[in-house]
């Protein structure tokens, strides 16, 4: 792949191969700045009878050229690059995550420490993580080497012991590997690709250990070389690589596909956070993006610059419906919906979700109940995402006489409501919405957003494109996901702290393309339209022992910008306290959706 | 002189001083005798005390010019009767009607039990035994050993044990009242209630610094004090080195620990012991490792420096008593970039280990960490019902902080005042339940007098205008 002048590029064709769909955007530079301009998908084919992910490719590529009048596949069936002014493109990039995407084992010396670290690295890069073996796992040798030899990952990565640190618990780790002789999931003469990252001084005894057929061993820099720092970036390229050249090169037609593509094709929850990171740094905020599937939830965070990703492997909307409603337990899904409902036909409705996850509601019920299970769903997502975006731990901390009665642990999440800037979802069923008042309110129950937050959607899942089209056009990328990408629904004003019911909880002034002011009740929640380009300077002032951003009971001035939605003030409090009986919970709940218009009543659920 | 002469001139120095002697304590009687000798058993003792109460005497009273000729009282007692039978040093002993102080009573060969200075007119003995009968006499004392005649009390008095204190009423009340509340919470956890326990970040470091440790590959070192077992703080660092070593066996980390006292060397190494064979890790356990230094507090501290500067150690453990040397233990661990967690209960050491430390426990979280370990509902109820009784102590602190400065601020209060005299005396004090008709009479008497004095003050009327 030769390096391109970004300059130069002035039509991106980019796809993304998923396990059932194809999905191709095409990125045109018009009247100075760059556009998304058409899309096109189809059914993917890695699997027989086509066994071509290129098969696909081209089918969603040839969609867009018709749609745009551009000519982008030749007779040999090849795309056409560079461009001219009718046909072509000047780069072909692309993300995977058909046959199951990236699948990893890590390892590691101590679980919360180089072993959590290995795990971050792994989910960076867009993995999923099959398992975390550790020195204190609990447990036993021969269950750990069992366990490894069941599962069939495409790469495992071994960290352990800081830079000068221990050696025999490094080793002890790979010996449990090397016996297992864990096989991979595809090519009978694939040799399993081993990454070592971990203390500088045990290379040689690692090396020694996997010096045996089967093992392709590669060693990078130590990601933990001391504990108070972590140095991710090695081992996420080297597993990036080793995606490219090992297990892509397994899957029918993907050789083929990196001929064509201008850039690595990357893994597609690799290049979401990718472009997740680079919004975030590009215009310094901290972003929270979800993506809610039918059978895991991927969560990524970028607070102060540190990147975060989580997959909730049984939390999902189809073949994971069931799961989420046995962890939330069903009355916690119902406090969401706002009648009663026949639990016998609930558990019924749940299972048929399951075993045929392409079937959309039929009714305002049955919609409203499955967004109550997508409430419940984002929450623990979010929860188990915060659990592991943590500061390190095993590092010193510095203490005065001060700290006294305020000592803290190391592990502390990262995640921060109230410093969080942007929040973004897609997904089914946030994406698809019949109302985008109900993919706001989704996202405010679940996350409980505080201060001000904007909220966006991914219009039609284009962050993986745009993740790889970061990692050559930076630019380009942060035009198209400002303007084409991101559906604004609005920004969310939330207080944080418990608002007493009746009494106020913060009065409101805006200025700008918007002008109003009032106040805002405890368990109250309001609309204001504020079209798509509309910005307003809003400022708040809190009740005593309310905190909107500024500190508890302090004003705030702050810029907001409009939506689909508009403007939403939500004086519920934070965190978010739902009563405990059926009725008065019903009754409260009712009122929220009213005051947002949620399911206005003119407006059917579609189908999505 | 031969030894004949030296012994008769000694006999005639003895011979003389018993004469002066004599002469004294029979000088000329012209102080009057304190009068209404009165003798009560002291209540709700266990019978040691007998209250002896007078009337002072006329030449106290009279003494006007300043030259007062009465020095105080001497108080002397004599047995009446024991609990065995009769038994008396008077004279006639015939029968207890007779008993008593004889006549020519000679005060130099009796000494008094006791003596007080003029102005009081009351002793408490407090030299008595519980059922023994005995009878009281007082004396007013003036210079050169002078008494006036003895003022005997009318009848003798026995002094009697009481199996309960009525006036600790209070105390059985609040001790009754947190046992009740540590009962219940113990029940309450053995039910399977949930008891919740504030994270400890000190406790919640262990995993963490050993961690820590295991990465590096460096040693663990815990140091359990200075002093010997008999000390609790000793214990319940013990307690703390139990869960460090179930940690240690866990991640296989080594564990050293260096002891100044022998008996806390072999308690350390059973509790270790105990702790890696409960991981299923006793070939992991190194006996070793646990060592006596010495008992010098300064040779000992020299010792575990020399420690941390040889091996390195990742993670430090400091739990039990320190002194002087928590200072230079924690900034020696400290330089050698280890993670280091105190836990003490010595108040002027705790600014030291906060300071220089990742973690401290502080005092009560010491304690605790038993409990808070161990998750048993037996300790936890009882840590619960602890801080409730603490809670009760504090809110009876605050309450009667205010009551005594509202009393003290606004005198004609009588609540206030009653209030206050109720804490100080009653809960507080020995007088029981009841308070005491005498000081409330008092406190009436005197706001009568300021509201009395009040009344007769010319009003104000806001001012010259």
């Amino acid at each position: 792949m030769s390096q391109i002048d970004p300059e130069q590029i002035k039509v991106i064709l980019a796809t993304d191969c998923g396990s059932t769909t194809t999905k191709a955007i095409l990125i045109e530079y018009i009247d100075g700045e760059y556009r998304q301009t058409q899309r096109g998908e189809a059914p993917t084919t890695v699997e027989k009878p086509f066994a071509n992910v290129t098969a696909g490719v081209l089918n969603s590529v040839s969609e867009i050229g018709e749609l745009a009048g551009r000519r982008l596949v030749d007779d040999d069936g090849h795309i056409i690059s560079p461009a001219t002014d009718s046909e072509g493109c000047d780069i072909y990039i692309s993300t995977s995550s058909a046959g199951g995407g990236l699948q990893m084992m890590v390892a590691g010396v101590i679980a919360e420490m180089t072993a959590a670290s290995a795990k971050r690295a792994a989910l960076g890069a867009g993995s999923i993580v099959m398992d975390v073996i550790a020195a204190n796992d609990g447990r036993r040798p021969h269950d750990q080497i069992q366990r490894i030899r069941d599962l069939r990952p495409d790469m495992i990565l071994i960290s352990g012991g800081t830079d000068g640190g221990t050696t025999d618990k490094v080793v002890q780790i790979a010996e449990l590997v090397a016996p297992a002789k864990p096989q991979p999931r595809f090519g009978s003469s694939y040799e399993m690709p081993i990454i070592y990252a971990g203390n500088k001084e045990a290379r040689d005894a690692i090396s020694s250990v996997f010096n045996e057929e089967g093992f392709d061993l590669q060693i990078v820099d130590n990601l933990r070389p001391v504990l108070e720092r972590e140095n991710l970036g090695p081992a996420r390229d080297k597993i990036h690589d080793i995606f490219l050249e090992h297990v892509m090169a397994q899957a029918p037609g993907y050789e083929q596909l990196m001929d064509w593509t201008g850039a690595p094709i990357m893994p597609t929850p690799g290049a979401v956070g990718d472009i997740l990171q680079t919004v975030a740094r590009l215009q310094g905020i901290n972003v929270v993006g979800v993506d809610i599937g039918g059978a895991t939830t991927d969560v990524f965070s970028v607070f102060d610059e540190t990147f975060n990703r989580t997959v909730s492997a049984n939390l999902g909307m189809s073949y994971s419906i069931s799961n989420v409603c046995a962890e939330a337990t069903m009355p916690n899904v119902l406090r969401w919906v706002p009648f009663d409902m026949d639990e016998r036909e609930l558990r019924n409705h749940v299972k048929n979700k399951m075993i045929r996850p392409t079937t959309i509601p039929q009714t305002r019920e049955a919609l409203m109940f499955e967004q109550a299970v997508a409430r419940e769903a984002l929450r623990l997502a979010y929860k188990q995402h915060k659990e592991f975006a943590t500061t390190l731990k095993g590092v010193q901390q510095q203490r005065t006489v001060g700290d006294t009665f305020s000592q803290q642990t190391g592990g502390m999440t990262i995640v921060d409501n109230m410093k969080l800037n942007l929040l973004v979802a897609s997904g089914g069923v946030l994406s698809h919405a019949p109302r985008m008042h109900q993919t706001a309110m989704l996202l405010i129950d679940a996350f409980e957003p505080e201060g001000v937050t904007m909220l966006a959607k991914d219009s039609i899942f284009m962050m993986p494109h745009l993740g790889v089209l970061a990692s050559v056009h930076p630019k380009a990328a942060e035009q198209v996901f400002e303007r084409d990408c991101l559906v604004y629904l609005g920004t969310c004003v939330c207080a944080k702290g418990t608002p007493k019911p009746g009494k106020i909880c913060f009065k409101y002034e805006l200025s700008g393309d918007c002008t109003e002011s009032g106040e805002i009740g405890g368990g109250e929640l309001k609309l204001i339209e504020m079209g798509m380009d509309d910005r307003a300077t809003i400022t708040l002032t809190p009740a005593r022992g309310i905190d909107l951003g500024a500190g508890p009971g302090k004003k705030l001035e702050r810029e907001v910008r409009g939506g689909t939605v508009g403007l939403i003030l939500d004086g519920r409090g934070r965190p978010l306290v739902l009563p405990e009986d059926r009725a008065a919970c019903q009754k409260t709940v009712q009122g929220w959706l009213d005051s947002l218009d949620v399911y206005a009543e003119e407006k059917e659920p579609v189908a999505v | 002189m031969g030894m004949t002469g030296m012994k008769y001139a000694v006999g005639l120095v003895l011979a003389v001083m018993v004469a002066w002697t004599t002469q004294s304590f029979a000088a000329d009687i012209t102080l009057a005798p304190p009068t209404d000798v009165t003798v009560e058993d002291v209540p709700n003792d266990v019978g040691t005390q007998m209250l002896v109460k007078w009337k002072a005497s006329l030449d106290e009273l009279n003494d006007a010019s300043g030259a007062r000729a009465l020095e105080g009282y001497a108080i002397f007692r004599i047995v009446a009767q024991t609990g065995d039978g009769l038994e008396s040093i008077g004279e006639q002993a015939a029968n207890a009607s007779e008993i008593g102080f004889p006549a020519n009573f000679e005060f130099g060969n009796i000494q008094p039990i006791g003596s007080v200075s003029y102005g009081r007119t009351e002793f408490v003995d407090e030299n008595v035994e519980a059922g023994t009968s005995y009878l009281y006499a007082v004396a007013a004392t003036g210079p050169g050993d002078t008494f006036s005649p003895l003022a005997v009390a009318g009848m003798a008095v026995t002094a009697q044990m009481e199996y309960f204190n009525e006036g600790k009423f209070w105390f059985l009340i609040i001790m009754l009242t947190i046992s009740s509340v540590i009962i219940g919470f113990v029940w309450y956890a053995k039910r399977g209630g949930e008891i919740k326990v504030r994270p400890i970040a000190g406790l919640e470091a262990v995993s963490e610094a050993v961690g820590r440790a295991t990465e590096m590959g460096k040693p663990v070192l815990f140091v359990p004090g200075i002093l010997d077992i008999n000390d609790i703080q000793t214990v319940a660092g013990i307690t703390v080195l139990a869960n460090v070593a179930k940690t240690a066996a866990q991640y296989d980390a080594q564990l050293k620990v260096p002891t100044a006292r022998s008996l806390v060397m072999t308690t350390a190494r059973e509790t270790v012991e105990a702790a890696y064979l409960g991981e299923g890790r006793p070939d992991a356990y190194n006996e070793d490792n646990i060592y006596y230094l010495t008992d010098e507090q300064f040779g000992y501290t020299a010792g575990v420096q020399g420690v941390m500067v040889r091996e390195q150690p990742a993670a430090c453990f400091y739990m039990g008593a320190f002194y002087a040397e928590s200072l230079i233990l924690a900034e020696t661990a400290n330089s050698i970039g280890a993670i280091q967690v105190a836990g003490t209960a010595m108040p002027s050491q705790l600014p030291f280990f906060v300071a220089a430390c990742d973690y401290t426990l502080i005092g009560e979280e010491f304690f605790a960490a038993s409990a808070y370990l161990s998750n048993d509902p037996e300790q936890l109820g009882s840590l619960k019902g602890q801080d409730i009784g603490k809670i009760i102590a504090a809110g009876l602190l605050v309450v009667g902080c205010t009551l005594a400065t509202l009393a003290v601020t606004i005198d004609t209060w009588r609540g206030g005042r009653i209030a206050k005299l109720y804490i100080e005396d009653n809960i507080l004090g020995d007088e029981g339940l009841v308070p005491n008709e005498d000081k409330v009479r008092v406190i009436d008497a005197d706001i009568a007098a300021e509201l009395e004095s009040l009344s007769q003050q010319p009003h104000g009327g806001g001012g010259d205008s």
